[in-house]
């Protein structure tokens, strides 16, 4: 018994000695030193202090990727080409990346970590995001779980985008939420509007960063987001075109629709926007105002189930199955959807179905 | 007996905040190899498998999905309206993706039954037998779960 217990106090001895010079390797001798990231090909060349996320390297030399889960390598937002110095692909990145993109030296920017000098390649449009503060100027309902935000920005005081484009914005840490987080949401103002930034954001059953906006976040706090991300936004071809959303996937047409108002451009398009009742639209009347001001803009909301008391004498269906209807005298050239992937997916089959090219066909980054 | 680092992971990623408002595991005290541990003896008492559950489920997502928000009818007896939501959400184990945010909520009015749950959820059931915690949201008790899908040993959905 002695022996057994003699034994188990040399065991646990040995594994808290182990421990202990890990934990110090890990603090003195786990340093890089200075790295050199050749961003680009020689475009930047950044001077860093090895031992962090390429992702966190970058954000402290003012270079913002996207990243939705605060660098725990799960969104896989955060991808970037490492040419060089990247080291072996990381368990946990292995999942989130196809066998084209590890041929091509993609990897998660939050599982990499900086040991070395580096080469990378940062598509242009991220070196331009910035990161602002700005104070919430006023918030309504739009319905009962979709709010707009209105945020007046204070540093920078402009932004310049696309209509199309996105932010991500930071919930601190607060509740039982031990750490911020950040989520991407479309900017709903047009760019002209560059001192503000207007948000349509939906309230996520057990999310995270909704519930903060919802409950928490009032008129006159500041808050923090990046941007602008994304590519969706119209083409330069003039063709005629159609939009399909629902719910929140209505910000970035907004956006869209106003800016084309402003430069008139008289592009033929048929916005198709789904909601289950009456109580779910919003925006209805600055639309009719928006078509009056664009002859060749149509504005078509549908309800898929709408209640009794809804005396609602619009389209009725699923709005895929109102775009079926529609079509069904001749398609356009282009498509632009906004919203959830069932419904994009169902909506693909009929855009199909109707002759539109699937190149042609245009999404949002985040159905 | 001593959690690996690996199943200590996937708890930490359990916790509320770490992917979601109210984490995976509500107010249960008992720990996770015990949360599986049991449901693993309730679905087996019951002569099915989290496959066979996990199964009836995603049929029913893939249903209230269609429906695009409106409610969708399922078999005779159950009604499954989904709330879509933006963004993905990761699966607490590492390494297996991120899942559609939104959530289905499924009536059996006859019983007079309503469960909540999500594509992830659904996935955990299926892959890990993971149920949830009790007090989690998106709990569903295994033995309640195939009473509403109409499912009994080496029993399909019933229409």
């Amino acid at each position: 018994m002695v022996q057994i217990l003699l034994a188990t106090a040399l065991v646990s001895g040995v594994s808290a000695v182990a421990a202990a010079l890990l934990l110090l390797a890990e603090r003195f001798l786990a340093r890089y030193g200075p790295c050199t990231i050749d961003v680009n090909a020689g475009d930047r060349r950044l001077e860093v202090e090895g031992g962090e996320s390429l992702l966190a390297t970058l954000m402290s030399r003012q270079i913002f990727i996207p990243s939705a889960c605060g660098g725990k390598g799960t969104c896989a937002y955060c991808k970037l080409k490492v040419l060089d110095g990247g080291g072996p692909v990381a368990p946990t990145e292995a999942p989130l990346l196809s066998a084209e993109e590890l041929a091509d030296h993609v990897r998660i920017s939050c599982q990499v970590k900086v040991r070395n000098d580096m080469r990378i390649e940062v598509p242009g449009h991220l070196l331009s995001v910035r990161q602002y503060r700005a104070v919430v100027e006023r918030m309504a309902d739009l319905t009962g779980d979709i709010k707009e935000l209105w945020l007046r920005l204070a540093e920078p005081e402009t932004i310049e985008f696309v209509p199309g484009q996105y932010v991500q914005l930071r919930a601190p840490a607060y509740g039982p939420n031990p750490e911020p987080v950040w989520r991407a949401y479309s900017i709903a103002n047009p760019p002209s509007d560059a001192g503000h930034v207007e948000l349509i954001i939906r309230l996520v059953p057990g999310g995270i960063c909704t519930p903060w906006v919802f409950k928490v976040l009032a008129e006159g706090d500041e808050v923090v987001f990046t941007g602008p991300y994304g590519e969706f936004g119209l083409t330069e071809s003039g063709e005629a075109m159609v939009w399909v959303a629902g719910g929140s996937g209505m910000a970035p047409f907004w956006s869209i629709a106003r800016h084309m108002r402003e430069r008139q451009i008289r592009r033929p398009c048929t916005y198709f926007f789904g909601a289950l009742r009456r109580r779910d639209l919003f925006l209805l009347e600055e639309f009719r105002q928006l078509e009056k001001a664009l002859p060749d803009f149509r504005f078509v909301p549908a309800l898929s189930a709408p209640a009794e008391g809804d005396r609602w004498d619009g389209e009725t269906g699923l709005i895929t199955e109102v775009l079926e209807r529609h079509l069904a005298g001749g398609a356009p050239e282009e498509a632009y959807l906004c919203g959830s992937g069932g419904m994009v997916r169902a909506a693909v089959k009929v855009l199909t179905a109707a002759g539109i090219d699937r190149e042609r066909m245009f999404f949002d980054e985040f159905t | 007996m001593k959690r690996s680092p690996q199943l200590q992971r996937i708890v930490d990623r359990m916790a509320p905040g770490a992917l979601c408002r109210e984490g995976f595991l509500g107010a249960d005290r008992r720990p996770l190899e015990e949360i599986l541990d049991a449901d693993r003896s309730t679905v087996a008492g019951l002569g099915l498998t989290h496959e066979q559950l996990g199964r009836g489920l995603g049929e029913v997502l893939a249903a209230a999905v269609a429906a695009q928000g409106g409610p969708a009818r399922v078999g005779e007896r159950l009604t499954a309206v989904h709330r879509e939501a933006m963004g993905r959400i990761p699966s607490p184990w590492p390494g297996e993706g991120t899942f559609p945010k939104g959530e289905v909520e499924l009536t059996d009015e006859a019983a007079g039954l309503t469960l909540r749950f999500t594509a992830l959820s659904a996935h955990l059931v299926a892959r890990h037998g993971f149920y949830q915690g009790r007090g989690s949201p998106y709990r569903l008790e295994p033995d309640v779960l195939a009473r509403v899908l109409g499912m009994r040993g080496n029993a399909g959905l019933h229409k």
